[in-house]
């Protein structure tokens, strides 16, 4: 027979009284008013379970009629208490475990935001009907419109010209691409160009002005850009970023303050690497669409260096538009890098 | 006072305390996030409830500890739900401008409710000696106290009625307050949390001033020296100055919030009472309360966050260790009047759309 001190708690109520446990192997109890020594309840096993185990705090018997049986004393062990119920409580205050905690929770949140999310998502793509890549095409266009572009400044002489281009690389991808389109804008983001999910690109009157002696240079920008296409990547960073944002919601529930700040601020960097892995794909499939324009591979160097070169002086200049350049140097993979990838495509 | 004393004779004065240990805290909230990520978030609604456990376990009153007493289930569900409604939200209003628009005016008109929800489920949730405590704060009250007023006193007032508004929503939520069918009471002065404002404002304006008169000082320096030296002067010193400078204004405005909070928690638990149970009184040092917030803050600034539970016991520890409570006869003979187990998607959704405030 094994006896604690503690506190019977009267259900529903205030009251208490100073008490007495005593409980044999089989989980036999009694009850005892400590300072009265009268028999205040005795019970069998059916009548109360156990109170969760937490570190350093008592384990309580909770009768079924809501009374309550405090232990004076945190390590009070009940003899048919289950070892499976100590197991939290035992991991909880391990430091081996918090170690393993500390090297595991950043490896499995890099895991799953870099490997098993992305393919999944990707997966998911395909699945979508086409109406969710329309949708998400023509809702971005008219958030860009009314923030980031401005109606093209370009003449229709102008247009027509590069509408020309972009009908002779539309004629050398294999795959029929279902509602791509060619939109111009002028913008203060400078000489770019750009993939929606729905298949539209835009040119700005930057880059049309910049390219404007070299339509070679131009095609493999379109190209590229088709490659973004192709790959459904506007779709695929969707699902993706739908999918970390999900992820981040339901795991982190619970965490307050800093850390959420802190993690979260780690989901957004691994955002930028995604695109990162998408543009080096569309520069790939450049690389490899240009011949069949008759171009030479050495075109799509030739158009980063251009843009390059434009962006560069944007920077010197210390223009307000050089910000925009810093993120398009986050997004996209180092441009000298770029530039000689593809002037090494050209050899093999 | 003295009315207290003579109609209840037999009152006792019971301090407070906290005996939640920081490194024990912070392996539990560790461990409980490690095998919440591993389960991808289905086990936090278990952490939720063991680390709600702990820290109201260890709250204690006259050697009864306070009790926390939803279910990892009931969590679960509620969490569920409002991570579906959550989605669906989202998926929604990104298909359609016009939605995203509705959507939100939706998320604006239920968040007084979430707020609403969010205490009334934590505080039924909380029991102590098996009586339970319970929120009777109704929907437009909530949408007067916690969107309208503050609103009206930003654009109408240029913010000089906020602290009259921030003393009314105090006095919103305590007041709608029970134990065993025993209303609290708060008789805040709205003079205090004036002052704290003003001590607020003070600060950052002395702490402005002093930059001021720094930097005239150093253009003087700069005008009286040669022309090489001052070259050198704009250079290398300038930066540092600025640095410095940001850095005092940085730690300036966590001084300036730490005292004007620690003015108004003083003032609540010096105010606050429960009808014929309970008077709360508090001998907690302002410069104490400072010292504490500010060492939390740059705990949690280098741990990057990790050190979050360490400074949620820390806290917890100092203000228990500053609150007295007188009780009565009465506290001892009170009564559960809260039955049933509440939904927690209020409390769950409020999570998720941030409309849950934190009060100690």
């Amino acid at each position: 027979m094994l006896q604690v001190r503690g506190k019977y708690q009267l259900a529903e109520s205030a009251q208490f009284h100073i008490a007495i446990a005593k409980m044999n192997e089989q989980g036999f109890v009694r009850i005892i008013d400590a300072e009265t020594l009268t028999l205040i309840v005795e019970a069998n096993t059916d009548a109360f379970s156990y109170s969760d185990v937490i570190p350093s705090l008592p384990t309580e018997l909770l009768f079924h009629n809501r009374c309550r049986f405090i232990p004076d004393l945190a390590e009070w062990t009940w003899p048919t208490l289950q070892p499976k119920s100590k197991i939290l409580a035992w991991l909880e205050t391990r430091w081996t475990v918090v170690l393993a905690s500390l090297i595991l929770i950043p490896a499995f949140m890099w895991i799953m935001t870099t490997k098993v999310l992305p393919a999944a998502a990707d997966a998911a793509v395909p699945l979508l009907p086409e109406v969710v890549a329309e949708k998400t095409g023509q809702q971005t266009l008219a958030v860009m419109d009314r923030t980031l572009l401005q109606p093209s400044q370009l003449t229709t002489e102008e247009q027509i010209k590069v509408n020309q281009l972009w009908q002779q690389v539309l004629k050398t991808t294999n795959a029929p691409l279902v509602n791509t389109e060619l939109q111009f804008r002028d913008s203060a983001i400078g000489a770019n160009a750009m993939a929606l999910p729905d298949g539209t690109v835009i040119v700005t009157d930057d880059i049309v002005k910049l390219m404007e002696k070299h339509p070679d240079a131009l095609q493999a920008v379109l190209l590229h850009e088709i490659g973004h296409v192709h790959y459904q990547h506007g779709m695929e960073q969707l699902a993706r970023s739908t999918a970390i944002t999900m992820l981040f919601a339901l795991m982190l529930g619970d965490i307050e303050g800093a850390g959420e700040m802190i993690i979260g601020a780690g989901a957004s960097l691994l955002q930028s690497s995604f695109s990162r892995d998408m543009e080096t794909q569309a520069d790939k499939y450049a690389h490899h669409m240009l011949p069949k324009l008759g171009l030479s591979k050495q075109t799509f160097a030739k158009a980063l260096t251009l843009l390059a070169e434009s962006h560069g002086d944007l920077l010197s200049k210390g223009n307000a538009k050089a910000h925009h350049w810093l993120e398009y140097l986050d997004s996209h993979p180092d441009i000298k890098k770029r530039i000689s990838d593809s002037s090494n495509a050209n050899t093999h | 006072m003295t009315t207290l004393d003579s109609a209840f004779p037999n009152t006792r004065i019971a301090q407070a305390e906290f005996t939640g240990q920081s490194g024990e805290f912070f392996k539990i909230w560790i461990v409980n996030l490690l095998l919440s990520i591993l389960t991808l978030g289905i086990y936090s609604a278990w952490a939720k409830v063991r680390t709600n456990q702990y820290l109201h376990g260890h709250t204690k009153l006259e050697d009864h500890g306070f009790r926390y007493l939803s279910t990892p289930l009931q969590i679960l569900k509620g969490r569920l739900l409002a991570v579906s409604v959550f989605i669906l939200i989202t998926v929604l209003s990104s298909f359609t401008p016009m939605l995203a628009l509705g959507m939100s005016l939706l998320i604006l008109v239920a968040t007084p409710w979430l707020i609403m929800q969010s205490i009334r489920f934590n505080m039924r949730m909380t029991s102590y000696r098996n009586v339970r405590f319970s929120f009777k704060g109704n929907y437009w009250e909530t949408v007067l106290n916690f969107l309208l007023l503050p609103m009206l006193a930003l654009f109408f007032t240029l913010g000089i009625a906020l602290p009259w508004v921030h003393q009314r929503i105090d006095k919103y939520i305590f007041d709608n307050l029970s134990v065993g069918g025993q209303p609290f009471k708060l008789n805040t002065d709205v003079g205090q949390y004036y002052v704290a404002a003003l001590v607020a404002i003070a600060i950052m304006m002395a702490g402005i001033i002093t930059i001021v008169i720094f930097a005239g000082i150093y253009g003087v320096m700069i005008a009286q020296a040669g022309e090489d030296s001052a070259e050198q002067l704009l250079t290398g010193t300038f930066m540092g100055l600025i640095v410095l400078l940001y850095l005092g204004l940085f730690i300036l405005n966590f001084v300036a919030i730490a005292v004007s909070r620690g003015i108004v928690l003083k003032h609540i638990i010096s105010t606050l009472k429960v009808e014929d149970v309970a008077t709360f009184k508090t001998d907690m040092p302002l410069s104490g309360y400072i010292k504490l917030q500010l060492l939390n803050s740059l705990i949690l600034i280098l741990s990057l966050g990790l050190a979050y539970p360490v400074t949620k016991i820390r806290t917890r520890r100092f203000v228990a260790q500053h609150i007295q409570v007188e009780l009565t006869e009465q506290a001892d003979t009170l009564v559960n009047d809260v039955q049933g187990k509440d939904p927690a998607f209020g409390e769950e959704a409020a999570g998720f759309f941030d409309a849950d405030l934190s009060f100690t």
